[in-house]
């Protein structure tokens, strides 16, 4: 779904490149390839090297109008690929990579990854002792590189959504997407919610939409009225386990994120949208 | 050929006959990451693109894992690619050099041996290539300067024409260092020896297809087996081009070379630098009236099976000298030849010697020694004869 | 190689060869997923709760999807399906669309009468064409109000030839002789006129059936009898003195024929209903000083609300709880006796029942009195077989089928003082119903309607709150100045399309495209700009349904058998 929203904003002049992930396998076996767009498949920790290489070969050829983006899910991204992908970020190298994060080592059979949120059950992360630590924020890491953009997005926003790829395509230079996707039977939602959970995460603030430009131009894209993360985790059943001291402790943490970003706003905008004010008191 | 004449001459480090050799071959994307002793090629070729000498994008990336990708991804999007490196970041390549065999992406690469860690050592030793046979890749062990410039030319001409990818290797500070004189062809040879890069497979917006998507049972075994045809291919392709090559530059080379073979009964059989100390060694043993003579294997991968056994067959005894080990086993070269020989009616017997592990120096006593145990060694032969150690 | 030396083409591959890499060489639509599921998707319209509370039962999302669309003529045409007068209606219905709207329950409903007229004012003159077929059958319709133009313009549409009966010298009823000028003016019924007018619509003037022509000599020259005559009548309060009131419809009638003249200075309007508010709101227009009396609270007026409104904001004197018993005729005032009343326990309309307070009787001086009580339906003429045993006019609420056969009713004539969309409604079902007798059809049902989407299945998330697009006004002192100025100015198109696009379109694709976008699997495929499910490829995740914002996709089980 993301990766229709994506290709929708991209075009059609588009060489992609996916390591060892679920889409690995969606694209289909061989000899099907699902895609209407030229991929390479590579290794789990290659997605932004390999991306790099194709666009060093498009560049020599002369193709530059040619967008090539990577491919990746959270493993592949905030974990074993990292060092690749903060070469590349490094090295402004002018691809788009993009991460669909669900949270955990799916395709494997839920373990848990460094996307996986405090409290989350995984199979590594067994109820009795859920994920300690807070999601990684792959958001500020990429940022830190000073890459000329950096968005998140999500399939429950859809014009968000294709804005930003629009927006992307025409920037020069490492262009990130973290992509809030929902693994139905990784979260233990029905397929059917997959939609809403993600737009939960939204509202929630759990996951805000937002854009970073030059690593430090903060802004906000969409601001929620603020709905209680216990309607999010709620929702799924890899937090059924929570106690309300633990999710207090997470709203207590998406609040306190939430303020960090609503403030970087302002220093990036000199002031807040009217909107802005009810998001920081509501819940 | 008439514009040979225009050739020049130069001295050169090994490293950069490679660096040169790859300029010559004209490599569009260089993805490389520093490890000494290979350091001076990517120094050289990146000098080379900056000053726009050669027209090439050149990624420094952030380790060798992403150098191979990096080449992968240059190759399959119809980039010619080449990269180099050494011992550790050879092995951290590991996992990408089983991807280019498989995604049969014709990418060369130098390997400067070195010794693999620990004890830390950057001096040379073969263990760290030979380590990696099984990926796939083509292999071509170099004696001198001038051979590694030419194999980066003659690994692009037979690697594109099968898609399997090409090590080159050369040995640490001997080589790499090492400034010899080097004949440098003009471009326009080199252009008429070796085409563009064309890869048939490589992305392309036309036609938008996946490379290296999953393969279940019902079809892996196929492309493996493609794969093994592609390097039975690539041996004969190897032996032509190899003989073409001297049609445009004067030096022909085959899977392996012959030092006062003919009539030799003892046969020394090596790899890499060490040959041309063993060459020297055995013309002052022909003087003194000794039947020896050297085989000097270029190409391990895919392995001349055939050219061994007419090399080796009837000789009296053959010493394998292997710069390298595998542990458990023996030497590397020894084992493969070995092989090659086994049941063949005039087979020799062969005995193993380990020597100059970690870059400790093979001198010309040392193969005089070698060439005396050898012909007073009866058979069976032990597994390794250690020359050396010092234990 | 074989193709070295060329670029990738999956038609070099011959079948069973093997490229020597995994290199794709078709696409994946061989893999049928759709064989993995377990429900199904189904893509239907269903109706809005504001199709089902609107009596004439106007599609109206659809009609919005065409305006927004800007296909007005389209929006104008799917409107006359259910409501031949929309620029009528558009201007006085009570909208009871506007209390269904699911939108209400969100942040404010949709102002749809406002839509509605302003595209029943567009279609106004292009409407009335005459059928391409004519069917021979001949049809009396008795009346030119609401009901009886509805009934008209359907038959009519379907060739029949229509006669419509009429006392008056003009046409409309209670359009034209009820309804003040400054809520729906004049030139609108006339038009409205002209379109049944060009569609071939006869009319015969100044003839009252019951007088000039009997129903039952109707019935034996037509093929069917519509009656839509209306109530017309005034009820009478009962009190002594009583013959010194004019009736709210008589003064309304007056008005409307010209006479401008108010009956006096100070005058007292008697009554809570829609018509006392028409006659007080006229008086002051008229330079009158009315003041209603009520015997009820503001709360229990059975007139609409934002008409009891408008007249406050006008300065309309109101007494509540205020009841005259009797009156008298005093140099030239009349002296009303009215009691105090307090509420009490509830009738059975619902309301609390007035009570008088003991001792609270007073005297009040006016010039005139206007008594608006209410109406109620003339049947004297009717033929007995038609009446129940209390007189009371019997049809079917559905069908208007009268227990005499070829008869068929509708309007106020059966269901009492009502609206006019309620007339508009069952003048439109009785045509329909008269048609299918005409064709011979004996036992006609009309077709059950649509499963309507509640609230539950509109997915809010999609719709920003807004509010509703403010509706153009004269301003309060300008109108009550003039009672030819109409007060409410209407919607143009911008602020038309606007609020339309407020709409939630429940249970009306409007090809949102949000299936077509969350489907994981392209099996939503776009066809003729409608979604359209492709069972090959659908696994049944039921994103679609989740996601429809407006409840079209409902998931079904897949049935083996």
């Amino acid at each position: 779904m993301a990766m229709r929203l994506a290709l929708k904003g991209l075009g059609n002049r588009v060489m992609a490149t996916i390591p060892a992930c679920c889409w690995t396998i969606i694209d289909g076996a061989w000899p099907n390839h699902a895609l209407k767009i030229p991929l390479m498949h590579t290794a789990f920790e290659t997605a932004a090297i390999a991306a790099s290489g194709i666009r060093a070969a498009l560049d020599v050829k002369g193709e530059e109008d040619v967008t090539v983006m990577a491919w990746a899910g959270d493993g592949g991204t905030f974990d074993i690929g990292l060092q690749a992908l903060s070469g590349a970020a490094e090295r402004n190298e002018n691809i788009i990579y993009v991460t669909y994060d669900n949270e955990a080592y799916m395709n494997t059979g839920i373990q848990r990854s460094s996307a996986t949120p405090y409290g989350a059950w995984t199979t590594t992360t067994p109820v009795k002792h859920p994920e300690s630590r807070p999601k990684k924020n792959i958001m500020e890491i990429m940022a830190a590189h000073r890459i000329p953009y950096a968005a998140t997005a999500t399939i429950a926003f859809p014009d968000d959504f294709v804005r930003k790829f629009r927006k992307a395509k025409d920037i020069v230079g490492m262009r990130f997407f973290h992509i809030l996707s929902p693994c139905p039977p990784g979260w233990k939602i029905p397929s059917d919610m997959s939609v809403k959970v993600a737009r939960m995460a939204v509202e929630t603030k759990v996951f805000p939409l937002y854009e970073i430009e030059d690593g430090e131009r903060v802004t906000i894209n969409y601001w929620p009225e603020g709905r209680p993360v216990r309607d999010y985790l709620m929702m799924q059943g890899r937090f059924k386990h929570l106690t309300d001291e633990q999710i207090e402790h997470i709203q207590q943490f998406v609040d306190h994120q939430w303020k960090r970003l609503v403030h970087l706003h302002e220093l990036t905008h000199g002031s807040l949208p009217e909107e802005a004010q009810a998001t920081l008191t509501s819940r | 050929m008439k514009l040979l004449e225009n050739s020049t001459y130069t001295v050169l480090k090994g490293n950069h006959a490679v660096s040169v050799g790859a300029k010559l071959a004209r490599v569009e994307v260089i993805s490389a990451y520093p490890i000494t002793p290979q350091t001076t090629i990517v120094e050289l070729l990146s000098e080379m693109v900056a000053s726009g000498e050669l027209r090439a994008r050149f990624i420094t990336v952030e380790s060798e894992h992403s150098a191979m990708a990096g080449c992968i991804g240059a190759s399959l999007a119809g980039a010619r690619a080449f990269t180099a490196t050494s011992a550790q970041g050879l092995a951290l390549m590991h996992e990408m050099l089983h991807w280019a065999a498989g995604a049969r992406a014709p990418i060369v690469m130098a390997n400067v041996n070195r010794a693999m860690a620990p004890p830390w050592s950057i001096w040379t030793e073969q263990t760290d290539s030979l380590s990696q046979r099984d990926t796939g890749w083509m292999q071509i062990y170099n004696e001198s300067n001038q051979e590694a410039l030419d194999s980066v030319i003659l690994a692009y001409k037979v690697a594109e024409q099968v898609r399997v990818p090409a090590m080159i290797v050369l040995d640490a500070f001997i080589l790499s260092h090492t400034s010899e004189p080097v004949e440098v062809y003009p471009q326009e040879v080199v252009d008429a020896y070796l085409p563009p890069y064309e890869n048939p497979n490589a992305l392309n917006l036309e036609h938008p297809h996946a490379i290296g998507s999953l393969a279940d049972p019902n079809v892996y075994m196929e492309f493996r087996y493609k794969l093994q045809k592609a390097h039975e291919e690539a041996l004969r392709v190897f032996k032509e081009e190899g003989q073409r090559f001297k049609e445009y530059f004067g030096r022909a080379y085959d899977t392996l070379e012959a030092f006062y073979l003919d009539d030799a009964d003892y046969v020394l059989v090596t790899a890499g630098s060490m040959t041309s100390t063993a060459k020297y060694t055995v013309a002052q043993l022909r003087e003194k009236g000794e039947k020896v003579g050297i085989l000097k294997i270029r190409l391990f991968r895919p392995f001349p099976f055939e050219d061994v056994r007419n090399a080796l067959r009837g000789r009296k005894k053959v010493a394998v000298i292997d710069r390298n080990i595998s542990f458990g086993h023996s030497g590397i070269f020894y084992s493969e030849i070995k092989s090659a020989l086994y049941r063949d009616s005039g087979a020799p017997p062969v005995f193993g010697y380990i020597a100059g592990l970690g870059g400790r120096d093979v001198r010309p006593n040392d193969i005089v020694e070698i060439y005396e145990d050898l012909k007073q060694r009866e058979e069976p032969a032990e597994p390794i004869l250690w020359k050396g150690v010092r234990v | 190689m074989s193709n070295n030396g060329n670029r990738w083409d999956p038609k070099k591959f011959k079948a069973g060869e093997i490229p020597d890499t995994s290199v794709t060489l078709t696409d994946s639509l061989n893999n049928k997923t759709g064989s993995w599921r377990s429900m199904k998707p189904v893509i239907e319209d269903k109706y809005a709760p504001c199709i089902k509370a609107c009596p004439t039962n106007t599609l109206i999302p659809q009609y919005f999807d065409q305006l927004i669309r800007g296909n007005l003529d389209a929006a104008g045409w799917i409107l006359l399906e259910h409501n031949p007068i929309p620029s009528v209606t558009g201007r006085v219905c009570p909208h009871p669309c506007e209390l269904g709207c699911n939108r209400g329950r969100y942040d404010q409903p949709i102002s749809i009468r406002e839509i509605e007229r302003f595209v029943g004012d567009h279609i106004l003159d292009k409407k009335g064409i005459p059928p391409k077929v004519e069917t021979g059958k001949r049809v009396a319709v008795v009346g030119s109000g609401p009901a009886g133009m509805s009934a008209a313009f359907y038959l009519r549409r379907r060739g029949h030839t229509v006669v419509v009966y009429e006392k008056e010298e003009k046409g409309g009823g209670v359009l034209r002789y009820g309804i003040p000028e400054y809520r729906l003016p004049k030139k609108i019924v006339d038009r409205e006129f002209q379109a049944l007018e060009r569609m071939g619509v006869q009319f015969k003037y100044r003839t009252t059936v019951g007088k000039d022509v009997t129903v039952e000599q109707l019935l034996q020259e037509y093929d069917a009898v519509f009656l839509g005559h209306g109530a017309m009548k005034e009820r009478h309060m009962g009190i002594p003195g009583e013959e010194h009131f004019l009736s709210g419809l008589e003064f309304l009638w007056e008005v409307n024929h010209g006479n401008l003249t108010p009956p006096g200075k100070k005058v007292a309007v008697i009554g809570g209903g829609n018509v006392a508010m028409d006659v007080a709101r006229a008086l002051l227009r008229l330079g009158a000083e009315p003041i209603v009396l009520y015997r009820r609270t503001e709360k229990e007026m059975p007139a609409l609300k934002e008409e009891v409104e408008r007249a406050l904001e006008d300065g309309i004197e109101f007494r509540f709880l205020t009841q005259p018993v009797a009156a008298r005729k005093e140099n030239g005032k009349i002296i009303l006796t009215c009691v105090k009343m307090q509420l009490g326990e509830r009738d059975r309309s619902g309301r609390p029942r007035p009570v008088p307070v003991e001792g609270s009787e007073h005297d009040l001086e006016f010039d005139a009195v206007v008594a608006a009580i209410g109406e109620y339906v003339d049947t004297s003429f009717l033929p007995k077989e038609a009446l129940d045993k209390d007189g009371w006019l019997v049809a079917d609420r559905k069908t208007g089928r009268t227990p005499v056969k070829g008869l068929y009713a509708g309007g106020d004539a059966v269901l009492g003082p009502a609206t006019v969309v309620e007339a508009v409604g069952m003048g439109r079902r009785a045509a329909e119903a008269i048609d299918a007798y005409l064709n011979g059809v004996e036992d006609y049902k009309p077709a059950p309607l649509p499963r309507t989407v509640s609230f539950k299945y509109i997915m809010t998330e999609y719709f920003p709150k807004a509010p509703r697009v403010e509706v153009p006004e004269l301003p309060v002192e300008e109108r009550i100045k003039d009672y030819f100025k109409e007060e409410v100015l209407g919607y143009d198109l911008d602020r038309a399309v606007k609020e339309a696009l407020r709409c939630f379109s429940c249970g009306h694709c409007n090809s949102c495209g949000n299936c077509y976008v969350f489907c994981p699997d392209y099996a939503i495929k776009w066809v003729d700009d409608k979604p359209v499910v492709d069972y090959d490829y659908c696994k049944g995740c039921g994103i679609c349904a989740q996601e429809c914002p407006r409840g079209i996709i409902t998931m079904e089980f897949e049935r083996l058998f």
